[in-house]
């Protein structure tokens, strides 16, 4: 509890700059005036909208990785400013922000969005500003080849990979009979077509697919679907009912024998899994993408993104332990601005004329070793395919937290695909 | 695709104008909340029958005193903040959460001020940021007639109420500093023309703030009356005030029906139902971008049906008096001995405070948090104007079970509040002589208000 929230700059980061500006001065003839001036970089935030719980995460998440990027000297030693724009969750609004803070702001590169239907809104016009668009969505849009040189995905694995890497693990610890319940709409279907593939690709069997309606409040209905010699009841529940859905999960099983059950966590993401209502949840098993409570092999690193955030072992803020963060999700922003950072460097960036080369220096990059930079861990990222790959976990919760069973490796979380992202022009 | 997701569970501001979540609300029995409340709402309609029942509803004198600060001093101050805060929606942070623009009119001005009214009276009159440079425009211009606006009664405020709520609720991006420094700086310079050319006085009529904040301190249970010297605070009973009133002008009740088709729209446009009635994914909503059209029609819709549906009970009601309202002998009553209940309009100024208070009570509870931290350190250096300890902006309690049962109560009371204080508002402002049964058809509106506004709150909304 030692900051306020939006310290945007620190004023130590403003004396920083100063320093470098001032130093800058006394070396004429060694770096041009233009790149003593502050880095700017643009955050294309889902502050409000149906993305605002995300939001408020991300740009906390951001902030506290800003702070710790201009205590180290910034970028080639120039301080980094963000400017955090609000894009409504709208890809209407998101590729209006995506031109003010390309042409308006002055940014060098843009970053920070989530929900994909904003991401596949905006961008286009990123494409046509050519401005750098780094997004931390997790859909499966940029890996698909289907938007453009300028956008990619190095912070965050996407969905194809981290449903398809749960298979193995699920099928020889749980069961090959798998029931899934998911929401009739795009990212339910996501999820139903990548692991009915892997799973039987393990010699495993999806016996039942029921898809609920998105507007569906209550689940009763559907329950009873769920054939009687299921082993494994995956589920992807999303919105205000999932608390109905897990309550009544727990009534129509009551205390006898159920199946063993599977979700991801974006269900139960800024949600307390301690919380009263969710005790049915007890003994079954989550994917995370960055465990949100603290493990017994935590590195230094996770420990000290940790603290830079303010988030406690639990995973929720110091201020308040029962603002549980989108931990699953929100390094994304943190390793994603390191990773502007690399890349600048890399790519002796001077200016908005070298964006050209921050793409051509990212799309170079391989290996991201767990570090600082990668709290959530080491990464491969595939230069053509404009997506980074990392390692998923599964969690299992116990006595109301979620403790890490299983991590997969980074191969197990990769496929085959003929896209490549170089090979277009810019 | 995935992250259309579980965020509406906590959303904190979908918007600044956005429902809670109701994941913890839906998992309360809120259909026995619901059940209750309409219950006791029809019985306290039973008071019709027996009206010497209803509270006497008197103002008393709490204390008299000198006029500390004039009108026009704190009009002016308001006035110079109000181009202050302009100037930043202009120059200062992008981010809403942290422009205090954004956070001072939809946090401030449209949540915490029409609460306070409800409670003190009408504190707008004071901070009103037209009334100084209209009175001092005009002595310099030496104007001291009008050019006749006062006879469009208070339509000029109907289109700007509307105006607002098609902004608030339907335009794409009414959070966006530099936006909102527009459309308020386009909105107080109109406004500022027509008040020099009429006077300061068309404010209480044809300005929509004034007007809507003069409505909802009708019903305070403290007051502030003043002449230019002395200021006398009354008290009583919540709703008072209203008895003292006018019966409202055509224009008037148009501006009524429209401040609670605006509130009612504004909960409606975010549940699932009407997500599904426009075909929208509430998990996957798209975006104000894409709905714009659909929900300007909703609005008006909307407006449509609150204003028929109030208009045929108050009509409807004489029509089921037997006799006539003056003692009269015998035969079929004449239909100028009829009843006129349009007088009764005014008790649902009770029902728009309620519902503005219970709809808007999360954003003070969430998008507050971000108000007092901007106040605390408005330009983000670390300063601690306001003395707080060092705090992160936090929404624990959207999802902590204990917290939202409370939020839900004070919620419930208020509408169940608002909604018996109409009914009795409405009995005491009936003429002499209507009888019980003339009451019913607005009683049975009432129970049908109450159920509404509790189902909107308890909603799962996108």
């Amino acid at each position: 509890m030692t900051k306020l929230i939006g310290i945007t700059p620190s004023r130590r980061s403003l004396l920083k700059g100063m320093a470098a500006t001032a130093s800058a001065l006394a070396l004429p003839g060694f770096v041009q005036a233009q790149s003593s001036a502050p880095i700017k970089l643009g955050f294309q935030l889902h502050r409000t909208g149906i993305g605002a719980a995300y939001g408020r995460w991300y740009e906390r998440t951001t902030q506290a990785a800003l702070k710790v990027l201009n205590d180290q000297g910034g970028i080639n030693g120039r301080p980094v400013e963000v400017v955090f724009e609000d894009d409504g969750t709208d890809p209407k609004r998101g590729a209006e922000v995506v031109e003010k803070l390309a042409s308006q702001a002055g940014c060098d590169a843009i970053f920070g969005p989530l929900f994909s239907h904003v991401v596949i809104g905006s961008a286009p016009r990123a494409g046509e500003l050519k401005v750098p668009y780094l997004v931390c969505s997790e859909g499966y849009h940029v890996a698909s080849g289907k938007l453009n040189r300028w956008t990619m995905q190095p912070g965050i694995t996407d969905v194809r990979a981290q449903v398809s890497s749960m298979a193995p693990w699920v099928a020889n610890n749980l069961g090959k009979k798998v029931t899934m319940v998911f929401p009739d709409y795009a990212f339910g279907h996501d999820h139903r077509d990548f692991f009915t593939a892997a799973i039987a690709a393990q010699g495993g069997e999806v016996i039942k697919h029921i898809a609920v309606p998105p507007t569906e409040t209550s689940f009763t209905r559907y329950l009873p679907q769920i054939p009687r010699d299921t082993e494994v009841l995956y589920h992807v529940m999303v919105g205000p009912a999932v608390l109905t859905f897990v309550k009544e999960l727990g009534e129509f099983y009551g205390s006898g024998a159920r199946p063993e059950i599977f979700g991801f966590i974006d269900s139960l993401e800024a949600v307390d899994t301690a919380a009263p209502g969710l005790e049915f949840l007890e003994g079954t098993h989550f994917w995370e993408g960055h465990c949100r409570v603290k493990q017994a092999d935590a590195s230094e690193h996770e420990t000290f993104y940790r603290a830079a955030v303010g988030v406690d072992d639990n995973g929720a803020s110091v201020s308040d332990a029962k603002d549980v963060s989108t931990y699953a999700h929100m390094f994304s922003t943190w390793e994603t601005l390191f990773l502007i950072k690399a890349g600048m460097e890399a790519a002796g960036y001077q200016g908005s004329a070298d964006r050209q080369k921050l793409i051509e220096a990212l799309e170079a990059m391989t290996e991201l070793p767990e570090s600082q930079a990668h709290p959530q861990g080491s990464k491969i990222f595939n230069g053509k395919l404009h997506q980074v790959f990392g390692r998923q976990n599964i969690s299992k919760v116990e006595g109301g937290k979620l403790v890490r069973v299983h991590q997969t490796t980074i191969d197990e979380t990769m496929y085959e695909s003929d896209v490549d992202y170089t090979a277009m022009s810019f | 695709m995935r992250r259309a997701a579980a965020i509406s569970l906590l959303w904190p501001g979908a918007a600044l104008a956005c429902a809670l979540p109701p994941s913890i609300i839906m998992t309360l029995p809120t259909g026995y909340y619901m059940a209750g409340a309409a219950a006791t709402v029809a019985v306290t309609g039973l008071l019709a029958a027996s009206p010497n029942l209803l509270p006497r509803m008197e103002a008393r004198v709490l204390l008299r005193r000198r006029v500390l600060i004039p009108v026009m001093a704190s009009s002016y101050a308001a006035w110079v903040l109000f181009l202050a805060l302009v100037l930043i929606g202009f120059i200062g942070a992008r981010d809403p959460m942290h422009n205090l623009l954004t956070l001072t009119i939809w946090t401030v001005v449209w949540v915490a001020l029409p609460m306070g009214c409800m409670i003190f009276g009408n504190l707008w009159r004071a901070v009103n940021p037209w009334t100084a440079p209209i009175r001092l425009t005009r002595q310099l211009l030496g104007r001291s007639t009008g050019i006749g606006l006062a006879r469009l009664g208070h339509w000029p405020a109907v289109l700007g109420l509307f105006g607002f709520f098609w902004f608030y609720i339907v335009s794409m991006s009414p959070d966006d500093p530099q936006t909102l420094a527009t459309a308020a700086l386009s909105y107080w310079a109109v406004v500022f023309a027509l008040g020099v050319l009429e006077g300061e006085d068309w404010l209480e009529q044809g300005e929509f703030l004034t007007v809507y904040f003069g409505f909802l301190a009708k019903i305070a249970p403290f007051w502030l009356e003043r002449d230019s010297t002395r200021a006398t605070v009354k008290y009583g009973w919540p709703g008072t005030q209203v008895l003292h009133m006018p019966p409202l002008s055509p224009s008037a009740i148009a501006f009524v029906t429209l401040s609670l088709a605006g509130l009612t729209f504004d909960g409606l446009r975010e549940t699932f139902w009407y997500m599904g009635l426009i075909g929208e994914n509430p998990l996957e909503f798209t975006g104000r971008s894409a709905v714009i059209g659909v929900n300007s029609l909703g609005l008006l819709v909307t407006w449509a049906l609150t204003a028929t549906t109030i208009l045929a009970a108050l009509r409807l009601g004489p029509l089921l008096q037997s006799r006539p309202v003056l003692a009269f002998a015998g035969g079929a009553v004449p239909s100028e001995k009829r009843p006129n209940l349009m007088p009764v309009m005014l008790s649902f100024l009770a029902i728009s405070a309620g519902y503005h208070a219970a709809h808007y009570l999360t954003t003070l509870l969430t998008a507050g948090q971000y108000t007092l931290a901007a106040l605390n350190d408005p330009l983000f250096r670390g300063d601690d104007f306001l003395g707080l300890p060092p705090f992160y902006v936090s929404m624990g309690f959207l999802t902590d079970r204990w917290a939202m049962t409370l939020v839900w109560n004070t919620q419930f009371t208020l509408i169940l509040g608002a909604h018996i204080l109409a009914v009795i508002l409405a009995l005491r402002l009936s003429p002499e002589g209507v009888q019980a049964r003339a009451h019913f058809p607005l009683t049975a509106l009432m129970v049908a208000y109450t159920v509404l506004g509790l189902w909107l709150l308890a909603s799962p909304g996108g």
